[in-house]
């Protein structure tokens, strides 16, 4: 058991670290000083950051000119690397990184896992038909991760110039022409060639001023949380099941599990040291809150249970530990075959699973194959982040390593389009306000002239 | 040429505050608040104050009013206050006004005080208000406007009450920062021959800044 939950967690460990280079807003203004954040993890949490010798290149690319990114312009905190650079004249820049291929030995089950956690299905089918999946794996994998973000209000063409990386995402027109609502075309590139029939995931995070007036796709907040927007695929919630949350505290640190079943037990573990007692309390839909307490010693139990009268298909648990970021554990489960269930934490690998079990969203959004131009045509729904990736994962032909895979990711905001004069409450603080050298030159020039005057009067 | 070096210091001294980055707020302070801890608040609040045309433009107005250290003092002393109970007690009851129509107001307040220093109500035979209570209360208001700004952030709810006043002290930091110049300046001029010229200059300056920020946040706030 003790070596599933190892490979359990290495294979989320690996399976978690998607490369993203991202900024907050995507508008930026000429001339200043901005910073872009690479994330190595998912998109919402980077889990380590990345040593400059591990980068083949970083650049920019803005007003016609590719600019090398000199080492001192990185710095990094926490986990984050981040690229601190002045902006320079309006255009659609372009900031990408590529790094040093890197070999990662897996055994059969890890490796078929993180194939499937990562959407990496067409490789997860072949080893099924060729009867491959007891075959451990040597993978030699490099990533390669590009922004596309808009500086002052002029576009231009850097957007659409390759920086020739192994793959490449290029669109086919500037992200920032397009509104939400609108589709754009994305053509992915593998040694600059048009890389067909490949699997790409998009997505998108609402952007913090985000909106939209989408009837179908209302934004809005929870508990002071970032305004987001449900639209209908982006959650399912089939008649059958009920939703409820456990939410327990282990010492000061609650947190919670939300899930929703129908059936009648489940268990779960938690590996936390520190855990002693908790009290899980949920809600079904329909039906009142309730609670169930139980106390179990940290370091000799990592098991427990709890019970439910009612029936369960699929549910989430959703908790912390200690003052590790929330994380959750979706599973289904069929309601008659099985009433009881469990995962499990592992003491060892808790710091690896505290960042690894985050939500993991490695293969939602849309999920689209590139057609026989490499493109793919993504639909813009709503205001926000968008984020595409895709693993281009191969048998390897060298020495050594079994597989060979490329990463690529691209991210660029997308707003709506205020021409359309629809009602809105928010303002972009980055595109707005008056730019600094006009009122200094304005205050400088009316204040000597009036000085002159008054003084020649005098 | 002592008349040119005089320039020379306006210049310097009008510009210094406004050096830097935008009014508004930006993708690298919500970083700068994202990945930083408390200090980061106190940093992003003396920018904000520091690049706050607005604010300056009314502080101004009021040193110029003042004489004598003492003054300056009271007067720095009571919009702070003012300010101060706006900025803490708005952001953390999450009181949030339209920006635009709060800029708009504070774009006011530098008319009014362009308006007062220009002897205005005594030409309008209009007895000018208490000076003290109108800096308070428009220490309130500046200090709603600087909340509206903290609220534009993504502040989380950690440590929320920490991190409004850290952005509060950053605000007195910069506010201070921002007065040395304007203070000596003024105070230097003052025993110059020209200063009624300058005086004169820098209010109506006052004003008309005043009135076309003015105008621009409620061509904004319709606008939008």
């Amino acid at each position: 058991m003790k070596n599933k939950v190892l490979l359990f967690g290495l294979v989320l460990l690996f399976c978690s670290h998607d490369m993203y280079l991202k900024l907050d807003s995507y508008f930026l203004q000429p001339n200043t000083d901005e910073q872009i954040l690479l994330f190595n993890g998912t998109f919402d949490a980077s889990e380590n950051v990345i040593d400059r010798d591990r980068m083949v290149d970083a650049s920019l690319l803005g007003n016609g000119q590719r600019i090398t990114i000199t080492e001192n312009q990185w710095s990094e905190k926490d986990s984050i690397t981040y690229l601190n650079f002045k902006t320079g004249s309006a255009g659609t820049w372009v900031a990408g990184v590529s790094t040093k291929a890197r070999n990662i030995e897996m055994e059969a089950e890890a490796f078929n896992n993180y194939l499937e956690h990562d959407g990496v299905k067409d490789m997860l089918e072949s080893r099924r038909k060729n009867d491959l999946l007891e075959e451990d794996a040597i993978e030699k994998y490099s990533k390669h991760v590009k922004v596309i973000f808009q500086v002052g209000d002029a576009t231009s063409n850097d957007w659409s110039k390759p920086l020739g990386y192994p793959i490449e995402f290029i669109p086919q027109e500037n992200p920032y022409n397009v509104h939400t609502g609108d589709s754009i075309v994305i053509k992915l590139l593998r040694d600059g060639k048009p890389l067909t029939n490949q699997l790409v995931y998009a997505d998108y995070k609402p952007s913090k001023n985000g909106h939209t007036h989408d009837d179908q796709t209302k934004m809005h907040s929870h508990d002071g949380g970032e305004p987001h927007s449900h639209s209908d695929d982006m959650h399912d919630h089939k008649d059958t099941t009920e939703d409820h949350e456990h939410t327990h505290k282990h010492g000061d640190d609650e947190h919670s599990h939300g899930h929703s079943h129908d059936d009648n037990d489940h268990d779960h573990e938690h590996a936390s040291g520190t855990t002693k007692s908790h009290e899980h309390t949920h809600k079904h839909s329909n039906k009142e809150e309730h609670s169930h307490d139980h106390e179990h010693d940290a370091s000799a139990t990592k098991n427990h249970e709890h019970e439910h009268d009612d029936k369960a298909k699929s549910h989430e648990h959703t908790h912390k530990h200690g003052n590790k970021e929330e994380h959750s554990h979706d599973h289904k489960h069929d309601a008659n075959a099985t009433e009881n269930h469990e995962h499990e934490h592992d003491n060892i690998d808790i710091e690896q699973l505290d960042h690894s079990t985050k939500p993991h969203t490695h293969n939602t959004g849309q999920e689209i194959r590139t057609n026989e131009k490499g493109e793919v045509t993504v639909q813009l729904k709503a205001d926000g982040i968008w984020y595409l990736r895709t693993i281009h994962l191969m048998n390897s032909e060298e020495a050594g390593p079994t597989h060979e895979s490329n990463w690529a990711t691209l991210t660029f905001e997308v707003s709506h389009d205020h021409r359309d004069n629809k009602d809105h409450d928010h303002h972009d603080h980055d595109s707005e306000g008056i730019p600094m050298w006009i009122f200094i030159a304005a205050s400088i020039v009316v204040i000597g002239g009036l000085f002159f005057i008054f003084n020649r009067k005098k | 040429m002592p008349q040119h070096r005089n320039i020379l210091i306006l210049i310097i001294t009008i510009a210094f505050p406004l050096v830097g980055m935008a009014h508004g707020v930006s993708s690298s302070d919500q970083g700068t608040l994202d990945n930083g801890d408390l200090l980061s608040y106190i940093y992003v609040g003396a920018k904000h104050m520091l690049t706050g045309y607005d604010h300056l433009l009314f502080l101004a107005g009021v040193v110029f009013y003042l004489k004598g250290s003492k003054d300056i003092m009271k007067f720095i002393t009571v919009f702070t206050i003012g300010h101060c109970i706006t900025l803490i007690g708005a952001t953390y009851l999450e009181i949030r006004i339209n920006e635009h129509f709060i800029d708009a107001v504070i774009a006011l307040s530098a008319v009014y005080k362009g308006f007062e220093n220009l002897g205005g109500f005594k030409r309008c035979n209009v007895k000018s208000p208490n000076l003290l209570l109108m800096v308070l209360i428009f220490g309130l208001i500046h200090g709603l406007g600087l909340s509206t700004r903290l609220q534009s952030f993504d502040v989380g709810n950690e440590q929320f009450l920490s991190k409004i006043i850290s952005f509060n002290l950053g605000v007195e930091l910069g506010q201070i920062v921002a007065l040395i110049p304007i203070v000596f300046l003024i105070s230097q001029w003052r025993k110059k021959e020209s200063y009624q010229s300058f005086y004169k200059a820098a209010n109506v300056y006052l004003l008309i800044a005043g009135v076309l920020l003015f105008v621009y946040q409620v061509y904004h706030g319709l606008s939008v």
